[in-house]
């Protein structure tokens, strides 16, 4: 960020100027960390973290856990078998409908919510499961999300209005709802396993654990936002606390609360695949479980895109019930009121009763299932051997010229195989002085802040990030947290490391922050190009939304094994797989950003001569800025929720530890993996806001 | 197919519990004539893969002769010891106690879980590769060939070492252990799953790409491609990973396939329980019906019924030495 000294903020607590402060900390963390770098050769310590300064926390946690295990079992195993029954009630009604009463009930909110389109929409979805030969799994799986839903919402809901009366609760409710969505569920899944018992019911629990979030936030958000006018005349009219609250409240932040069940249920269907972890019923996860255990790549795609279209018709009916405005239906009497209704259910079960009659309208004939998975994989086998060379070389540049620099150091990285030569001292020292003398530059044209980005870009290509001495990577950390977000936001940050010290699972953070750090960068430059392109094209984005859709919501599972058939097991494909998964947000807020540029903006603009060119970069950047920023923070968001994932293709850092935990069955390692994930999630969260705030307010930075 | 009869040439040493499994049918106890003791559903295991789906399937099958009322249950490979030592699942006829979680060994320990021994399954597990590679490296399948042709294995990735795909990160680190006791100049890569693992063997016989890789079978993917197994030498008794040395080399530990039950069932059901004590199938018997189901694409149930039709005299036999 340019920055100049009118926004360099008020004078500090000394006598120097604010700028000449900033200038002088970074300084300091410079030489701080060349004095590491030097000397980290000769003292042990500051090359890696001593061991006997580890705090036993896996430990720890492992033994509470057994105490909470052996006095609350019988508690948590009653709410199982509490939650177990309505499971098994719905997934037997779903079963016992035969498909066409289903696809017709379905077909009928789906026009309620979005009209013919959507109906039509909903039918084909429905009918594709049931083409596909994966229409009793996708039943199963639906019973999940169809408990676990009203659930979360419940649960978030009641969470939110506590959140909504109390400020207290609130800031402790808020803290712990990032920790929920940021820790990844497999490292929770194993003490849910141990609590509840097996079986569908922990899918449920988890489901509910990772879902309820965003209908607190927005439970919270809707009551609060409610405009005073509205409270005054409620109040005029009489109305008593409890009124005041069921009867305008509640119904004037209607829209909100709605848009939080559409986030519930969204990322409650996310939850099916790792629910079927465990197992306990065949659903449609399992399926793709299984299908990727055997790399079977159209199977488990076919499978894939049953919950991705799953998941796109509850997003649409969701959201189109969410804003859908009401058309009260004129009537006197309660069925003529809900005529459509009556009607919809009177016929769902017409048929229903007929299709239990007739064989072919209760089961698909199986004869009847076409799958085109043969020549998928048949596809992708010929791809790999077309274009092998090409793909070689891709993988060789990445490698040898991005990844393993930033990884391990130039040092370590440069050979004759690699790049053709011998590293030296000379190599090193030229180097030096070349980035030396960049970073000056930049400080003479853009300040301060150039400057350091340019040095800690240089430090990391040189040093690599699982290189660098650990103190001078904390000092670099709390300096940046610092500039951006002020002393609390640099003592957390500090806090947040430190933990990542004393736990142990230092090592094993930087090569995930090695990994995402990469994919971030990636995903974001090439998801903001595209959704700036997308933003001038109706072509391109009319193209990209399914795409992004699918990407969102399809289990990634399924995405792994072709990626891997194309550039083996290792972390450039787990580079890949977190990048297509993490660059749709950075698309979106991208061309939502530029779309929302006002018009008048762009035509006075254009009035006094901007070229087109000029006119993205002078004014619709800058005005989208905000919003792309917010895909930024998302893009860092998705990323380290990917990681777990990506641990599948053979990755070394956080994402592996959750599952030695869960194969070890020991929680501790899975939790404090899972922890160090959040750590970094909300670190950069909050790094993204405070860089966000400043950026929409920048005299105050 | 008569009795068949539990390996006798055995790699390593029997466990304890395999030893236990020979005197299995008299510990339980008087044979009874009111089976099925209870109507309850016997709940048994079904995990992700193939071999297992049979070996559950045909158990399930012939308890289902017996007049037991069976139930299978999608499970996850490691939570469903879990629910096996609580006795929310019953039965799981293949386990393969090389990928065992923590909770198995406290369990078997504590009675939560009973061992109750070999399913007949002759597992292998080692570094294999296509044959494509002896051409490259001539001295194969002896391990000692590897030290020599290290650049026909290696990749941009692990230069100058030769690429060596392990077993995922968390089922392990065995394939490391060997390399680092034996000195051997190769990159140990973890393979992040079954299915990656699969996907990096298919594709790399599609190119022709080099590739050496820790597996195990059986498993069907020996069914679809040609696949060879780096020799080691004999081991000296029990083949110890960590501390082999070049000259005394003998791979890995070979893993046994055991047959479990929940504590439970041994109450509930005995009869089933000495019924499964008697259950056994080959490799010869998976591999083949393997092949029928993940390459014929037939469906599962009718494999097992097959197998039923045709081992009748088997099955009956172990039916009539549980009444």
């Amino acid at each position: 960020m340019p920055t100049s000294p009118a926004i360099a903020g008020s004078a500090g607590p000394f006598f120097l100027s604010a700028k000449d402060q900033k200038v002088l900390g970074w300084l300091a963390v410079f030489l701080f960390t060349a004095g590491c770098i030097a000397l980290s050769g000769r003292i042990a310590w500051l090359g890696s973290y001593p061991e006997v300064l580890i705090l036993p926390i896996v430990e720890w946690i492992n033994q509470a856990e057994d105490v909470i295990v052996a006095t609350t079992k019988p508690f948590f195993r009653a709410i199982a078998w509490l939650l177990d029954h309505p499971m098994t009630w719905v997934r037997d009604i779903l079963h016992w409908l035969p498909w066409p009463a289903l696809m017709l009930f379905a077909g009928a909110v789906s026009y309620r919510a979005g009209g013919w389109t959507l109906a039509l929409f909903t039918v084909l979805g429905l009918g594709y499961m049931l083409v596909i030969g994966y229409w009793e799994e996708g039943m199963n799986s639906l019973s999940l999300v169809a408990i676990s839903v009203p659930l979360a919402v419940l649960v978030g809901f009641t969470i939110g209005i506590w959140g909504f009366v109390s400020r207290p609760a609130e800031r402790i409710i808020m803290p712990t709802l990032d920790v929920l969505q940021t820790v990844p569920a497999f490292a929770y899944l194993l003490p849910i396993l141990i609590l509840f018992g097996f079986g569908p019911v922990v899918g449920l629990i988890a489901s509910v654990l990772y879902s309820f979030a965003p209908m607190v936030r927005n439970t919270i958000v809707g009551l609060r936002n409610v405009a005073p006018d509205i409270i005054d005349s409620g109040l005029m009219s009489g109305a008593t606390r409890r009124q005041l609250f069921w009867r305008v409240r509640v119904p004037t932040g209607l829209r909100q609360l709605l848009l939080g069940v559409n986030q519930t249920t969204m990322a409650s269907l996310s939850m099916v695949i790792v629910a079927s972890i465990i197992g306990g019923t065949s659903d449609i996860g399992w399926e793709v479980l299984s299908t990727m255990r055997k790399a079977q790549f159209g199977e488990s795609l076919l499978a894939g895109i049953v919950i991705a279209l799953m998941a796109m018709i509850l997003d649409r009916v969701t959201n189109g019930l969410a804003t859908r405005r009401d058309e009260t239906a004129g009537g006197q009497t309660w069925i003529l009121r809900n005529r459509f209704w009556v009607i919809a259910l009177g016929a769902t079960l017409a048929v229903a009763l007929v299709g239990r009659i007739v064989p072919i309208l209760m089961t698909y004939p199986e004869t009847w299932v076409v799958s085109p998975a043969g020549p998928m994989n048949d596809f992708i086998t010929w791809f790999v051997v077309n274009f092998q060379p090409a793909i070689k070389e891709i993988k060789r540049i990445s490698l040898f010229y991005a990844m393993l620099p930033l990884k391990i150091g130039l040092a370590q990285t440069v050979s004759p195989f690699t790049w053709g030569f011998v590293w030296t001292g000379n190599h090193m020292a030229i180097t030096v002085a070349g980035l030396a003398l960049l970073a000056f530059a930049g400080f003479r044209k853009f300040g301060v802040n150039a400057a350091a980005a340019i040095a800690i870009a240089g430090c990391l290509f040189l040093f690599g990030i699982t290189e660098l001495p650990w103190p001078a990577l904390v000092a670099v950390f709390t300096m940046i947290a610092y500039r951006l977000g002020g002393t609390s936001l640099a003592l957390g940050v500090f806090a947040g490391l430190m933990f990542l010290l004393v736990s142990g699972a230092w090592e094993k953070t930087m090569l995930s922050l090695w990994l995402c750090g990469i994919a971030v960068i990636v995903a974001f430059v090439a998801g903001s190009a595209l959704g700036i392109w997308a933003a001038h094209s109706n072509h391109v984005s009319r193209i990209m939304r399914p795409v992004n859709d699918t990407l969102q919501t399809m289990p990634l599972f399924v995405i792994l094994i072709p990626i891997v058939m194309v550039f083996k097991i290792g972390e450039f494909t787990a580079l890949l797989a977190i990048i297509a998964y993490a660059y749709v947000p950075a698309f979106r807020y991208a061309e939502h950003g530029l779309r929302n540029v006002p018009n008048d903006v762009v035509e006075a603009a254009r009035s006094m001569g901007c070229t087109p060119n000029q006119l993205l970069w002078r004014v619709k950047l800058p005005l989208a800025l905000p919003n792309i920023m917010l895909g930024l923070n998302q893009t860092i968001m998705y990323a380290i929720a990917m990681l777990v994932i990506a641990a599948l293709v053979g990755t070394n850092g956080l994402g592996q530890q959750v599952y030695i935990g869960l194969s070890k069955g020991d929680v501790g390692i899975g939790l404090v993996a899972g922890a160090g994930m959040a750590i970094i999630a909300i670190m950069a969260d909050r790094m993204c806001q405070a860089a966000r705030r400043r950026l929409e307010a920048p005299d105050q930075a | 197919m008569g009795s068949i009869p539990v390996p006798s040439r055995w790699k390593c040493v029997a466990t304890a519990a395999g030893v236990a499994f020979a005197s299995m049918s008299g510990v339980i106890g008087p044979a009874s004539a009111d089976i099925p003791e209870s109507d309850n559903p016997i709940k048994i295991a079904v995990n992700e893969w193939t071999g297992q789906h049979i070996s559950a399937h045909i158990a399930g099958a012939v308890l289902a002769e017996m007049g037991y009322s069976v139930e299978f249950i999608t499970a996850g490979a490691l939570p469903q010891f879990q629910a096996i030592a609580q006795g929310e699942l019953h039965v799981q006829p293949e386990v393969w106690t090389n990928s065992v979680s923590d909770i198995y060994p406290k369990a078997i320990e504590s009675g939560d879980i009973v061992n109750l021994g070999l399913l007949g399954l002759q597992p292998q597990e080692g570094w294999i590769y296509p044959p494509y590679m002896a051409e490259k490296c001539p001295g194969l399948p002896d391990f000692n060939a590897l030290y020599e042709c290290t650049q026909a294995f290696a990749t941009s990735e692990t230069f100058p070492n030769g690429r060596l795909v392990t077993y995922p990160a968390d089922w392990g680190t065995r394939s490391k252990d060997v390399v680092e006791a034996i000195g051997l100049p190769f990159t140990p890569v973890p393979g992040g799953s079954e299915g990656a693992m699969v996907a990096e063997i298919d594709s790399a016989i599609a190119t022709g790409d080099p590739i050496l890789i820790m597996f195990w079978q059986p498993h069907w993917l020996f069914a679809v491609h040609d696949l060879e197994w780096v020799q080691w030498n004999d081991a000296d008794g029990e083949c110890v990973e960590e501390t082999q040395t070049r000259e005394m080399a003998c791979g890995f530990q070979q893993a046994t396939v055991d047959k479990i039950v929940s504590g439970t069932a041994t109450e509930e059901w005995p009869g089933a329980v000495r019924l499964l004590g008697h259950f056994t199938l080959t490799n010869a018997e998976h591999n083949h019906m393997i092949n029928e189901i993940d390459q014929n694409k037939r469906a599962l149930e009718d494999v097992v019924q097959e197998w039923m039709g045709k081992n009748q005299d088997t099955w009956k036999s172990w039916i009539s030495a549980s009444m």
